[in-house]
């Protein structure tokens, strides 16, 4: 089932394309990842999700319909760079957040309560925003993100800045929110973050859709072809090998990625051949990360022929 | 795209914040407070009589002249109690020469004041010679040239055979009594109670538009550059969000008036409060309505113009300086509604009573010192209305594509460009 689907949205400013013609589909239900460095256009195909911007061509459906204005009563939206009146008391800002999403009265006062009380703030509901410490400034931000009750969650890097207490804390609320049936959307550029919430994945690269689909399917496909290596000894032969596509050091492992995913075992012969002293040798396993440098960094150089990759 | 429930949000939000802070109840405090302590410490500098002990020696070349002179001082108290001290001789015009050498000491070291000389010419002329360090003095001017024309004339129709009485009506000065004509009224004796109420209401909207205008621009900066607008638009449309703060704003601007003109209310409509005949106001409810319907048009049109700045640019300084042609659209009708007190009926004006911006600033002060016919006080407010609508609608689509951009300050070529924007 697709609850938001974005189809061919284009957006230019000043001759430059931030968002070059990108469609893809939150599933309902989901945690979603909008993945990409910055600068990406991420925040500007977030934007026109929300309706911010109007989009030079294309459109984002929600359920099949177009969406308009009335969807932003139905969006709970965590900006990257945080943003609160510093000179209002907490519960203030919570209820005129609240209220521009057309909710108002005692329910919401109490369900704000029970927000500040759930992340220890309950007794600095009459303080300035200004007074509190930067990680309860974003408490603060963060439930006046979801206090409305919103369908669809938009997040925009919300752990950056958090405690460890406190980013579990969060990942908690989240995960209770996607039980409740919220559609959750996280926008980052942290890949090993993207791996562990989302279920679904969208990578957006220079404005364009490089990749999507089912985080597991993706991570399957992918990991057929790369090889995580622990290893001693000398592999310089293996660089202009008919065999390799590539090969990148992360450090404590060598991600190898092979032309042919069929080929796994005749690699893992070529290097026994070569007296390497292998330690691990993972056919089964890529991380996003590694993904996201295998396309990114073709699409660098020169234009990605194969178009979005599929899966 | 536009939606009224959160308009009305954002209004409640702006009066809320605004009415309750601490720099609008200051403000409206203080600045009758400010206002009427320059308007004191101005009377207090000219009652502090700073020509205490003036020293002036007269001196005449015709010896009846300076007996009439020396009859018509004396009555005087100021020369009585000492206050100002005359020595008297006559001299002809050598003997004058020499008698300046002597004193120059004396008056270059402030012993002495000045030197009058009273040639014979004067009661052909009238002209008297002035000598001093500082020769521009026209405290001593304004004091002692009734009294000397006195002596002049005195001494002039001496042997004419006029009686007394002729003699003084010959001597008195012109004065002018004003009456105001209107078309509903017999004509009226005028003080300079309206002079000061066109004064208070230009002075009045120049402030309170560049006080309210500047404080509306930082709190679209504030909201810009802490990003609170992201929050907001991703929960009402700009334009939502811009009727809302202008609204909100404007407002407030015309409770904060309200108050500033309550002292001028209860004098024109009760009596408890009356004014001495000189300060008599000729102010209806009628004009205090149409200053302050014309008022709120005006704001409202400024704080477009200021939320503009605001969102075009990214910090305090650069705004400062893209204010600028703002302020010009308001000081420069400043100016002229001051000099509307010389003749509130030149063309100028009365041109500017109708142009857009500076309407809003002279047409109150033309309309506090003449009366102006009904038809032009109601275009003035059409044309303000519809320049409001302009503006709203420019500084909505500049105003829509600023909020979300950071980054280098942009040209005025490229905030021309944002027009064409679909956002």
């Amino acid at each position: 089932m697709i609850a938001l689907e974005v189809k061919n949205l284009t957006k230019t400013f000043d001759k430059i394309v931030a968002v070059d013609n990108a469609s893809f589909e939150v599933p309902e239900g989901s945690i979603f990842g909008l993945i990409g460095r910055n600068g990406a256009g991420k925040t500007t195909t977030i934007r026109m999700m929300m309706n911010i911007y109007i989009p030079d061509s294309g459109e984002v459906l929600l359920r099949g319909n177009k969406v308009d204005h009335t969807f932003k009563d139905n969006v709970g939206y965590l900006p990257e760079e945080r943003g609160l009146y510093k000179k209002s008391k907490v519960m203030d800002i919570l209820l005129y957040f609240a209220e521009l999403k057309g909710k108002k009265g005692k329910d919401i006062h109490k369900k704000a309560e029970e927000y500040l009380e759930r992340f220890e703030l309950l007794d600095r509901k009459n303080s300035k925003i200004e007074d509190l410490s930067k990680g309860n400034q974003q408490k603060v931000q963060f439930i006046s993100t979801i206090l409305h009750d919103p369908e669809f969650i938009i997040l925009d890097e919300p752990f950056s800045g958090l405690d460890p207490i406190n980013t579990n804390l969060l990942k908690e609320i989240i995960l209770d929110l996607k039980k409740q049936g919220k559609v959750i959307i996280f926008s980052t550029h942290l890949m090993d973050f993207a791996e562990r919430m989302c279920d679904h994945i969208t990578m957006i690269d220079h404005g364009k859709i490089i990749l999507k689909g089912k985080l597991t399917e993706i991570k399957s496909k992918y990991s057929q072809e790369n090889i995580s290596l622990n290893y001693e000894g000398d592999i310089s032969f293996l660089n202009s090998h008919p065999l390799v596509d590539k090969i990148e050091d992360f450090g404590n492992t060598t991600g190898i990625r092979i032309k042919d995913a069929s080929k796994t075992q005749e690699l893992l012969k070529l290097l026994v051949d070569n007296k390497v002293k292998v330690k691990r040798f993972d056919a089964n396993d890529i991380s996003l990360h590694e993904i996201f440098i295998s396309l990114a960094g073709k699409v660098e150089g020169e234009q990605l022929t194969a178009g979005v990759a599929n899966v | 795209m536009f939606s009224l429930d959160k308009t009305i949000t954002v209004i409640k939000r702006e009066l809320k914040d605004k009415l309750l802070s601490k720099t609008f109840v200051l403000m409206t405090l203080l600045l009758p407070i400010f206002m009427f302590g320059i308007l004191g410490f101005q009377t207090f500098l000219l009652t502090q009589e700073s020509d205490e002990g003036t020293i002036i020696e007269l001196v005449s070349e015709n010896e009846e002249v300076l007996n009439n002179i020396q009859k018509v001082f004396q009555e005087r108290t100021f020369i009585q109690n000492g206050y100002y001290k005359v020595g008297y001789s006559q001299k002809d015009k050598d003997q004058l020469q020499s008698f300046l050498e002597e004193k120059r000491a004396d008056l270059l070291s402030d012993k002495l004041t000045a030197i009058i000389f009273v040639p014979n010419s004067a009661l052909e002329n009238k002209d008297v010679e002035y000598y001093s360090k500082n020769p521009n003095n026209r405290t001593v001017f304004d004091k002692l040239r009734d009294m000397i024309n006195n002596a002049l004339v005195e001494t002039y129709f001496e042997d004419k055979n006029f009686s007394q009485e002729e003699i003084e009506f010959a001597g008195m000065r012109v004065g002018f009594n004003t009456f105001r004509v209107s078309t509903d009224k017999d004509a009226e004796e005028e003080g300079v109670g309206n002079l000061i109420a066109a004064f208070l209401f230009t002075f009045l909207l120049y402030f309170s538009l560049i006080f309210l205008g500047t404080m509306m621009m930082r709190a679209v900066l504030e909201e810009k550059t802490s990003k609170i607008v992201e929050v907001l638009l991703s929960s009402c449309s700009s334009k939502d969000l811009m009727t809302g703060k202008i609204l909100g704003t404007g407002i407030t601007g015309v409770i904060q008036m309200f108050i500033w003109l309550l002292p001028v209310i209860v004098v024109i409509t009760t009596s408890v409060f009356t004014l001495p005949q000189d300060f008599n106001l000729k102010i209806s409810m009628g004009m205090i309505g149409y200053f302050l319907i014309n008022y709120f048009i005006g704001l409202l049109t400024f704080l477009g113009l200021f939320a503009t700045v605001g969102a075009i640019f990214d910090n305090d300084q650069d705004a400062q300086s893209g204010i600028w042609p703002i302020m010009m659209l308001i000081m420069i009708p400043f100016f002229i509604a001051i000099t509307s007190q010389n003749n509130p009926d030149s063309a100028l004006i009365k041109i500017s009573s109708f142009v857009p911006f500076s309407s809003i600033i002279v047409m109150p002060a033309r309309m506090t010192l003449v009366e102006v016919p009904l038809w032009q006080l109601l275009a003035a407010v059409v044309i303000n209305i519809a320049t409001f609508f302009g503006i709203f609608m420019l500084a909505g689509k500049i105003y829509r594509v600023g909020i979300l951009r950071t980054g280098k300050k942009p040209s005025w070529s490229e905030v021309v460009k944002w027009f064409k924007y679909q956002y």
